[in-house]
């Protein structure tokens, strides 16, 4: 830290020279600046992560140490050739396309109705936060309980109403089970688009609207021109990273289905964890996981360069 | 040189000191369990440990409580990482898993000079044993039996309790028919159903890996038609259950949580279980008073479930005092105490209707195979996932299911190459 | 405005709908979980569920509270989700810095970019090489074991978020500074961290929500009572032979309310904090 101290501004000489110098000092004390983070990505982060792709390309089964060495391609044919590695990709862009697609339609619609100038509006707002303060395995463990089809509040409810006529095992169903997920899912997430797109809203001129109006135009007029280009940027972050977040996520599934049944809510985040703890075959779950992965970094340059081609336009 | 002999005369004086603090510095064993502390046998084994520090100064019990559904994965982590917990609980199912990691300790020497070794049942400490090397300790067995409502029984006016499949499916549906309620329950998912699956499969005698000339394992089904055509049997009753409305539907999606809790609460009338049942007759003491036990119904045999529940012993540093704790588990007074009921010591016989009933079951209990069985035993939960919920062909699940056992056994290096 | 009364009262209407249908939607699991809590173990298995109770009961709070570990849980999930947020905030706010101001060098380019591309890389995957780290820096069932996991996993969306607030603060304001002799660290400390507070504390309530909700580490790393979390804690009261549901939503009620009050109340701050720069980016 002292030598941060040290590093003011002021001491830099005015002589073209000394902008030279500044310049070199200046990105020395960057490189300081970002040495924590930067240490924090490599001891945390690159070095599993190499670790990881290191034995992609290994034998490594926990509870085969007579099988060792280089692997080549085997462990990606191992997980190639998995039945079950085709329904889990599928899954992953169910679960990520439906929770996104509701959490961000929620967020937007509790988000416009909390902009609106009424009674009681820190209230309301104070409720919608709720259930993204609820871990997620609280949040889990309380919907496992709401849909149990035995003593759950929701199956009697909708056989009283006469909507089932018999309880129904939303969790144990493979037609059900990743839909349910999925539900409880955008039920715990959408706050967070709520907050986001709230404070967008506001940031928005109200004199903006009020002239829209003067001209005449109508309110879903307004919403279309003057609402929805506001609300781009941050819509187009907070899809991006629910994407990512979402389609990384384990917690959910696991706490509450645990992939099942069947492997019918089985998501690859899933099926990772499955072969590296449960088959010991560190060596397939890292080939499985360096694939996810690479995907994820492809479909980011995608977004990053089509954003940028945008912005240059 | 002054500065020498100060020194040394300090050397001389913290020697023993440092000796006695050695000495007296107790032990740690770190004890994983998956108990319900609000249980009695969780109690009872908190008060037995506790006499044990008081009786062993120099060992002190770390107990950690893990959920069982958590378990299996954390052991394992821990074994790949070096940092083994001393003792644990488990299931038999991982011993063969546990013995491939090399994490298990070779307690052969320590038993061979154990004065109460034959007071444990022998076919549990054998099925504790690979390749003439005991490598765990037995916890509690965990025979099953056919547990029904008394009353519920009698109501639908069936006189005795149903000696064979064809008996289950047919009382099962005339108590559907008279009291409304379901007549049986199975466990459909979770670590549960391999083990009934493999109940049923020993009634109609059939194995899921048979042991090789080569001392390795096989499934053989697909050469063995006859064996085949016994294990899609199973499926089929299985599938029966269901379309008979003998079991509730839902009963697919239950682990062996929703199987003992709904039978407890006299949701349904009969059920495969164990033991431990008599928990839940002490928390529900007025739905359990009509519960009895027999034997489960037969196909071809009689057969049931044989759960050698061990406590696993790892290689640690200190096997001397390990020892010393897990062999004061399996005492008299331990096991009088915590496993009344249940207790693999032939001298704590059990109640009426808790004990004897299941320990006399011993003769026609059957085990997993020792081998590593991590995906087979979820392959035997897949196939009957595929019965119920996907509604597949059983004679295509059997085969099936034994193609999977084979590529798993292929997997860990343990098929055998006849 | 020129609007008409009867469209102000459709509107009204409408919002008042919409925010009612809202409240019941995030409520009503959380008010399942406190009735379920009030319960005694006869009524909570019952074949028709109602939100009516017979004998509430205080029972399950009560053995919660002094017959388990649920206190030692709590506090261990304070404690490391407030030192992982502190620790988070001390590394970002000069990464975020040097990203605000010098993001055209190679090296802010360079770790900008590593920040990012580290959001993709699904936590499942790091699990087994991050438990034998952790076992062999002797940290396993410690709380710098989850504070340091905590924080690699939020820096860089603290970083960036932080970016944001700070993009904010005019160039002008640090040359003034500058010309005052006041030293870089003086001026974050004196005068972009005061003018970002609203941005900061809504970051840090992220932050310290992403560590409080943390289930998988909790649940990998932690093998000792003494340092488990509260997520994975909870789990552990799906006993081992049968789930008690009244004691476990007693423990979810515990788990939740605090820190939903608390959340309430900074709501306010977390939307005007957000709104001030973070989302313009």
């Amino acid at each position: 830290m002292a030598a941060v101290e040290h590093a003011t501004i002021a001491e830099a000489a005015p002589a073209p020279r000394g902008m030279l110098f500044r310049h070199a000092r200046m990105q020395r004390v960057a490189a300081l600046f970002l040495a924590p983070a930067a240490a924090f990505l490599l001891v945390l982060i690159a070095y599993p992560l190499c670790n990881v792709l290191w034995l992609s390309f290994r034998y490594a089964n926990l509870v085969d140490p007579s099988t060792v060495g280089f692997a080549g391609f085997d462990n990606y044919d191992t997980i190639l050739s998995d039945e079950e590695f085709a329904p889990a990709l599928w899954h992953t862009f169910t679960w990520t396309g439906l929770s996104v697609a509701g959490e961000y339609a929620l967020g937007l619609a509790s988000a416009i109705a909390l902009a609106q100038p009424i009674r009681g509006r820190a209230i309301f707002r104070g409720i919608v936060v709720v259930p993204w303060v609820i871990p997620i395995a609280v949040a889990g463990l309380n919907w496992i309980w709401l849909l149990n089809p035995d003593y759950g509040l929701i199956n009697s409810w909708m056989v009283r109403l006469g909507l089932l006529a018999h309880p129904r095992d939303w969790l144990g169903g493979i037609d059900t089970a990743l839909l349910a997920v999925t539900f409880v899912n955008v039920w715990r997430s959408f706050p967070f688009y709520t907050i986001s797109i709230l404070a967008a809203l506001q940031a928005i001129p109200p004199d903006l609207h009020e002239a829209a109006a003067m001209d005449g135009a109508g309110p879903i007029r307004r919403f279309l021109v003057i609402t929805m280009p506001h609300l781009k940027a941050v819509s187009l972050t907070l899809i991006f990273l629910h994407i990512i977040w979402t389609a990384i996520n384990f917690d959910f599934i696991w706490v509450m289905t645990a992939g099942g049944p069947l492997n019918s809510s089985q998501t690859l985040p899933v099926m990772i964890y499955k072969y590296a703890m449960q088959d010991h075959d560190v060596g397939a779950a890292c080939a499985l996981a360096s694939m996810s992965m690479s995907f994820m970094a492809a479909m980011f340059f995608m977004y990053y360069y089509s954003v940028r081609r945008k912005g240059a336009r | 040189m002054r500065l020498l002999k100060i020194g040394l005369l300090v050397g001389a004086l913290m020697t023993p000191l440092l000796a006695s603090a050695v000495r007296a510095e107790p032990v740690t064993l770190d004890f994983w369990v998956a108990w319900d502390p609000t249980q009695a046998d969780a109690k009872a084994a908190i008060g037995q440990i506790a006499d044990f520090e008081k009786s062993h100064p120099n060992i002190k019990i770390k107990t950690q409580t893990i959920a069982f559904d958590a378990l299996h994965d954390k052991l394992t982590a821990s074994v790949a990482a070096g940092q083994a917990p001393d003792l644990s609980w488990g299931l038999v199912e991982w011993l063969g898993e546990l013995n491939r990691m090399n994490a298990l300790a070779d307690l052969t020497p320590y038993a061979a000079k154990w004065p109460e070794r034959d007071k444990i049942y022998p076919n549990a400490l054998q099925a504790l044993t690979i390749d003439g090397k005991l490598l765990a300790l037995p916890n509690y067995l965990g025979l099953r039996g056919l547990l029904y409502h008394e009353d519920q029984l009698k109501q639908a006016g069936v006189a005795a309790p149903p000696k064979t499949w064809a008996e289950l499916l047919d009382a099962a549906q005339k108590i559907k028919q008279t009291t409304g309620k379901f007549g049986f329950g199975i466990a459909g998912r979770g670590v549960r159903s391999p083990q009934e699956l493999l109940m049923y499969l020993a009634q109609n005698d059939a194995e899921i890996a048979k042991r090789q000339p080569d001392g390795k394992y096989k499934n053989d089904w697909a050469e063995n038609s006859d064996e085949m055509k016994r294990v899609t049997e199973v499926f089929a009753l299985y599938r029966q259950l269901l379309d008979k409305g003998a079991m509730p539907p839902q009963a697919a999606g239950w682990g062996w949580e929703e199987e003992d809790t709904n039978f407890s609460l006299g949701q349904y009338a009969m059920v495969i279980d164990g033991a431990w049942m008599s928990g839940r007759a002490q928390q529900n003491p007025v739905q359990m008073k009509d519960v009895r036990v027999v034997p489960p119904p037969a196909g071809l045999k009689p057969a049931t479930f044989f759960e050698i529940n061990p406590f696993f012993v790892y290689k640690g540093k200190h096997p001397e005092e390990t020892w010393e704790f897990a062999s004061f588990m399996l005492s008299h007074a331990f096991q009088g105490a915590v496993n009344p009921n249940r207790s693999p010591r032939m001298d704590v016989e059990g109640d009426e209707i808790w004990g004897k009933p299941f320990t006399s079951l011993t003769p026609i209990g059957v085990s997993f195979p020792p081998v590593a069985l991590g995906s087979i035993t979820r392959d035997m939960e897949e196939s009957i996932g595929r019965v119920l919920l996907k509604n597949e062909d059983p004679a295509s699940v059997a085969a099936w299911l034994g193609k999977a056992v084979n590529k798993s056994l292929r997997q860990t290096g343990e098929i055998s190459s006849q | 405005m020129v609007v008409s009364r009867s469209q102000n009262l459709f509107r009204a209407t409408l919002t008042y709908a919409t925010l009612i249908f809202f409240c019941f939607f995030c409520l009503f699991p959380f008010l399942w979980m406190l009735d379920t809590a009030l319960k005694p173990a006869a009524e909570v298995m019952s074949d028709r569920p109602s939100f009516l109770i017979a004998a509430p009961t205080l029972e399950n709070f009560e053995s919660i509270l002094f017959d388990s570990d649920f206190a030692i849980y709590f506090r261990n999930s304070l404690i490391v989700a407030i030192a992982s947020t502190l620790l988070t905030l001390t590394v970002s706010v000069f990464s975020s810095y040097a990203l605000s101001r010098w993001g055209r060098y190679a090296v802010a380019k360079a770790v900008g970019g590593a920040l990012l591309v580290s959001q993709m890389i699904p936590g499942v995957l790091l699990l087994v090489p991050l438990y034998v780290l952790m076992q062999r820096l002797g940290l396993l069932s410690t709380y710098w074991a989850l504070i340091l996991v905590y924080c690699t996993f939020m820096i860089p969306l603290v970083t960036f978020m932080l970016k944001g607030f700070f993009d904010g603060v005019p160039f002008e304001l640090e040359e003034a500074a500058e010309m005052d002799g006041c030293s870089r660290v003086g001026f974050i400390w004196r005068i972009l961290l005061p003018l970002s507070a609203p941005g900061v504390l809504a970051t840090s309530a992220f932050a310290f929500i992403a560590a409080w909700n943390e289930f998988m580490f909790g649940y990998v790393l932690i093998n000792d009572d003494g340092h488990r979390t509260l997520t994975p804690g909870i789990m552990l009261f799906r006993g081992s032979h049968q789930t008690n549901w009244g004691l476990l939503m007693a423990a979810s009620v515990l788990a939740v309310v605090p820190v939903a009050i608390a959340f309430v109340y900074l709501q306010r701050f977390l939307v005007e904090g957000l709104s001030a720069g973070a989302v313009k980016g």
